[in-house]
């Protein structure tokens, strides 16, 4: 609590006032011959007790009503941030969140929430007076002293940017900036506690921290201001993905409207690509739509770039989506496989008649080792696992970001490839089928389209299976539970395993419904890895500017701020490199951290939230009480009146004397 | 002249004559009813002849009629003696707001033995402490009263009260009936008082009380801790008055209830007065309540 008139304070002393009259009265009293003395003393044995206490409440009122008409006096302001006894603060490090998420606006003001926190922030720090301040911004991590709270507001290092916040990191730098502190010291977190900037799953840091924190010779008081509650309107654009093939470019999108909206709603949508630009209207059914955009690049283009843009809503850093692409190239797939159905059915998968764009090479498992080579997007593996040099080969590709299916050998196998290996093949009883039946609709091979439509797996069937057994993630089970399909990652790359092979003899996996889709999805998974050579998020090491390089940047989407070049969103050029930067994904994570997962990770900081702080029409983090104190006088002196009220049912004992009227003069 | 003696006040009360309520035993022929027959002119009733009474009150119309001796009885007047019982404990002394309690009780025992003795009857005095240590015995002189008015006058307060003693020794020492008037602030126990009430009522007095009290006393308002000392053996209390003036009017309350309670139960005329009452509507109600209804 501060007071704006600390002066008045020393009328707190006043509260004494009413006990000290007691006092002096009962010392100074007047001495009277009495006649009546036995009532006297049997009264005054008789009030001891109940008497005494209301005596005593009577004096409390006036000292508590003469002390909270001091206190009012003096103008005290009260907030969660500040704190009791806030007055001797001798450092605040100012932890605040520049991150996408923090630049909504609420529903209720037309500035963000960081620029409102920032207000409050430099309002409480100007009522602190002469307390150090240093900020600690999540985009760049430094601490940096602000000579002035009143220069807060214009610095670069408060500005907006697209990066995305990561707490552990920042409190990790405040404790470390604390070891060198001395005095009375307070941290404040300006957060939208938005779970994905606070890691709270990574016990380990979390613990370092605290343990950080509590080995400090004076551990410092946490003030997190919780900037939650009602936003304005707003819908954002993320870029998952983009892969050129031939002359056009296929751009994965997702629009989503944030909170609980309902209905469809519609949204122009402009593309600009190399300073065209263009404007289609988009229909959003619901919360959210995924989509894919077929941008037609023009002839002969190798390389370029653009981004694609909703209008300026609540929250104008998420309304863009950044992208650049090179030179087409095709997707090459390498299937691995003695000759036969099975091979035939793959081969179709993997370059359907028509598409130049995809090529495939068939080898057989001996010659696989040579067939291998970098510029493979997949390999598609319908052989007993490799062994020896082969699988060496094929670890390195898995290394690179390369996709591997193995499907099953079709015989008995004892050979392992990562821990993993086959089972020996199986058959349903007869007249029964092995019926796919579960699978992962968002995650794998079978997941669902983009555009949200399922794959028809429930069509699989097959007679004869093999299971693939070790440590992978399952992703299709098949009716009895067995796994059907798994996938082990394995570094930049994921080997995918498949329980039965396309051939009549064990399965109608050769009726495309299954092996069209899962062969595309792996080979365009393995491409991407050349298309993402140009997408990079902020923040990203792929982002940084390598020695020798410099940073261009390319698009006008927005006003470039030279100063958060390294945290803002755009098309840039490092050197020789083309790079669409886009804000993190998880930004874009709606999830709010809750107060049991900020007990969890503030465990033992006796850290105080104060909520709501980024509120537009809550003026200030500090509140104004002294209407509350004055009510508090009124509350007291209105209580020792009544309780000074003499006893309704006092006995009147005039009205037993017949005669008693004063005496005629 | 004595400062408590009201001329004034006595020449407008001569009128009213002091009645006893009981039959009283006196010497000589006065004007209050006795309990034996007498000559008075007043019928009282008829009885058989015995030998020996005096054949001259032989009601000789009644023999006519009836051939039997009947004895006609006529109700006998006597005098009244009154003792008036005046309490000088110490707290007898206290004033606040009125004149002081002993004061008080000077003027109404003063006033009332005036009237006494100017009607005829006799006065006597009984001024008690811790034990009875001054009487004036009742006389029928008008130069008994200055006897009377100096002893009141010389009168000086002090020490614990000996008020029922002194009652006990009234009412075993006056043979005959008498009008006993108390005067005092009955600051003792109630049980204890109504005995020596009941005790002179077994004895046929006709009794008076009039229980003075100061207003201070009924009022109990201060604006201060006071330190309280008692004025009859010298405790001392430092009390905020305030805090216990509910618990002190209630015991007061109580003490006055049984006091009156007392005094209905041995039949004695009870006053409660504070000092600043004014004395002459006191003694004139006083005064009236006490003659024959017939009177009225």
């Amino acid at each position: 609590m501060l007071f704006l008139s600390p002066m008045f304070l020393w009328f707190l002393a006043a509260a004494s006032v009413p006990v000290l009259i007691h006092l002096i009265n009962r010392r100074r009293h007047k001495t009277l011959q009495w006649a009546a003395m036995q009532f006297l003393l049997k009264a005054a044995r008789q009030s001891r007790g109940k008497k005494k206490l209301r005596h005593i409440l009577i004096l409390t009122c006036r000292a508590l009503g003469i002390a909270a008409l001091a206190v009012a006096a003096a103008r005290p302001i009260v907030s969660g941030l500040i704190g009791w006894g806030g007055g001797s603060i001798d450092t605040v490090i100012f932890l605040l969140d520049r991150s996408t998420s923090m630049e909504i606006k609420p529903g209720d003001g037309l500035d963000t929430r960081r620029q409102i926190v920032i207000k409050k922030v430099r309002d409480a720090m100007a009522d602190l007076g002469a307390a150090r301040f240093v900020l600690i911004d999540s985009a760049s991590s430094k601490p940096q002293e602000i000579p002035s709270p009143e220069i807060l507001a214009d610095l670069s290092a408060v500005a907006a940017t697209d990066t995305a916040a990561d707490f552990p990191a920042l409190l990790a730098r405040a404790a470390e900036f604390l070891t060198d502190s001395t005095g009375r010291t307070e941290v404040w977190l300006a957060s939208d506690l938005q779970s994905s900037n606070w890691h709270p799953e990574d016990d380990d840091r979390w613990a370092a921290i605290r343990a950080t924190l509590a080995a400090l010779p004076k551990s410092p008081a946490i003030r997190v201001l919780s900037i939650t509650g009602p936003t304005a309107t707003n819908s954002s654009v993320r870029l998952l993905g983009t892969r050129r093939t031939g002359d056009e470019l296929l751009i994965d999108l997702e629009v989503v409207r944030a909170g609980d909206v309902r209905g469809s709603a519609t949204l122009p949508l402009t593309t600009h690509l190399n300073g065209a630009r263009s404007t289609e209207t988009l229909t959003l059914p619901g919360q959210s739509l995924r989509f894919q955009k077929r941008v037609a690049l023009p002839a002969g283009s190798d390389t370029g770039f653009g981004w694609l843009s909703i209008p300026v809503d609540g929250n104008a850093r998420d309304n863009a989506a950044f992208f650049a692409y090179g030179p087409a190239r095709p997707a090459k797939s390498l299937i691995v496989s003695s000759p036969g159905e099975n091979a035939d059915y793959l081969e179709l998968a993997a370059a359907p008649p028509g598409l130049d764009s995809l090529s495939t090479q068939r080898v057989d498992p001996e010659q696989a080792a040579n067939a291998i080579t970098a510029d493979l997007s997949a390999i598609l593996w319908a052989a007993p696992l490799p062994t020896g040099t082969t699988a060496e080969k094929i670890k390195g590709f898995l290394t690179s970001g390369g996709q591997v299916l193995f499907l099953a050998p079709g015989g008995p196998s004892n050979i392992t490839f990562n821990d993993l290996k086959w089972s020996d093949p199986s058959e349903p009883p007869a007249g029964k089928f092995f019926i796919l039946k579960d699978w992962n609709h968002s995650d794998g091979l079978l997941r669902d389209g983009i555009d949200g439509t399922p794959v028809s797996a429930h069509r699989l069937k097959a007679i004869r299976r093999q299971i693939p057994l070790g440590t992978a993630i399952p992703l299709a089970r098949w009716e009895d539970g067995e796994p059907a399909i798994t996938r082990r990652v394995v570094d930049r790359g994921s080997a995918w395993f498949l329980g039965s092979i396309a051939d009549y003899t064990w399965s109608n996996l050769g009726d495309a419904d299954v092996l069209l889709p899962a062969v595309q999805r792996i080979i365009a998974a393995g491409a991407d890895r050349f298309d993402t050579s140009y997408l990079a998020s902020v923040g990203s090491d792929t982002a940084r500017i390598l020695p020798g390089e410099t940073r261009t940047r390319l698009d006008d989407q927005d006003t470039p701020d030279p100063a958060n070049a390294e945290h803002l969103a755009g098309v840039f050029r490092f050197g020789d490199r083309l790079l669409a930067v886009n804000r993190p994904p998880q930004e874009d994570a709606p999830e709010i951290l809750t107060r049991e997962a900020l007990d969890a990770v503030l465990e033992g900081t006796h850290y105080t939230l104060l909520d709501q702080a980024g509120q537009a029409n809550d003026p200030s983090l500090a509140r104004d009480v002294w209407r509350a104190f004055i009510v508090a006088v009124l509350f007291f002196f209105i209580a020792e009146a009544l309780l000074c009220l003499p006893n309704k049912q006092a006995i009147n004992l005039k009205s037993e004397i017949p005669n008693s009227k004063p005496a005629t003069p | 002249m004595h400062s408590f003696i009201d001329n004034a006040l006595l020449s407008r009360l001569a009128a009213l004559p002091i009645e006893s309520r009981v039959p009283m035993l006196g010497n000589v022929v006065g004007k209050h009813r006795s309990p034996h027959r007498g000559s008075s002119v007043e019928f009282a009733e008829y009885r058989k002849y015995v030998p020996g009474d005096d054949t001259r009150r032989l009601d000789w119309k009644a023999f006519a009629r009836s051939d039997r001796f009947f004895i006609k009885e006529f109700e006998a007047d006597t005098n009244l003696r009154a003792y008036f019982v005046v309490d000088a404990s110490g707290s007898m002394k206290f004033s606040n707001k009125g004149e002081a309690k002993i004061q008080y009780a000077r003027r109404i025992a003063a006033s009332l033995a005036y009237l006494l003795v100017n009607q005829g009857d006799a006065a006597g005095l009984s001024i008690c402490t811790d034990k009875l240590h001054l009487e004036v015995p009742p006389s029928r002189r008008a130069a008994h009263l200055e006897r009377f008015f100096s002893t009141l006058d010389k009168l000086e307060p002090a020490g614990e009260t000996g008020l029922i003693d002194a009652l006990h020794t009234i009412a075993e020492k006056i043979g005959r009936r008498a009008f006993v008037v108390i005067l005092s602030d009955l600051f003792t126990d109630p049980a204890v008082f109504g005995d020596v009430l009941q005790h002179l009522r077994y004895r046929k007095h006709d009794i008076s009380v009039f229980h003075l009290m100061d207003p201070q006393e009924i009022d109990f308002e201060f604006e201060r801790p006071h330190r309280f000392v008692d004025l009859e053996d010298g405790t001392s209390l430092v009390a905020e008055p305030n805090l216990i003036a509910d618990e002190y009017k209630t015991a007061l309350h109580d003490f006055l209830t049984a006091v009156r309670s007392k005094c209905h139960d041995a039949s004695a005329d009870y006053q409660l007065v504070t000092t600043d009452t004014p004395l002459e509507p006191l003694l004139r109600e006083f005064l009236t309540a006490r003659l024959p209804k017939s009177k009225h």
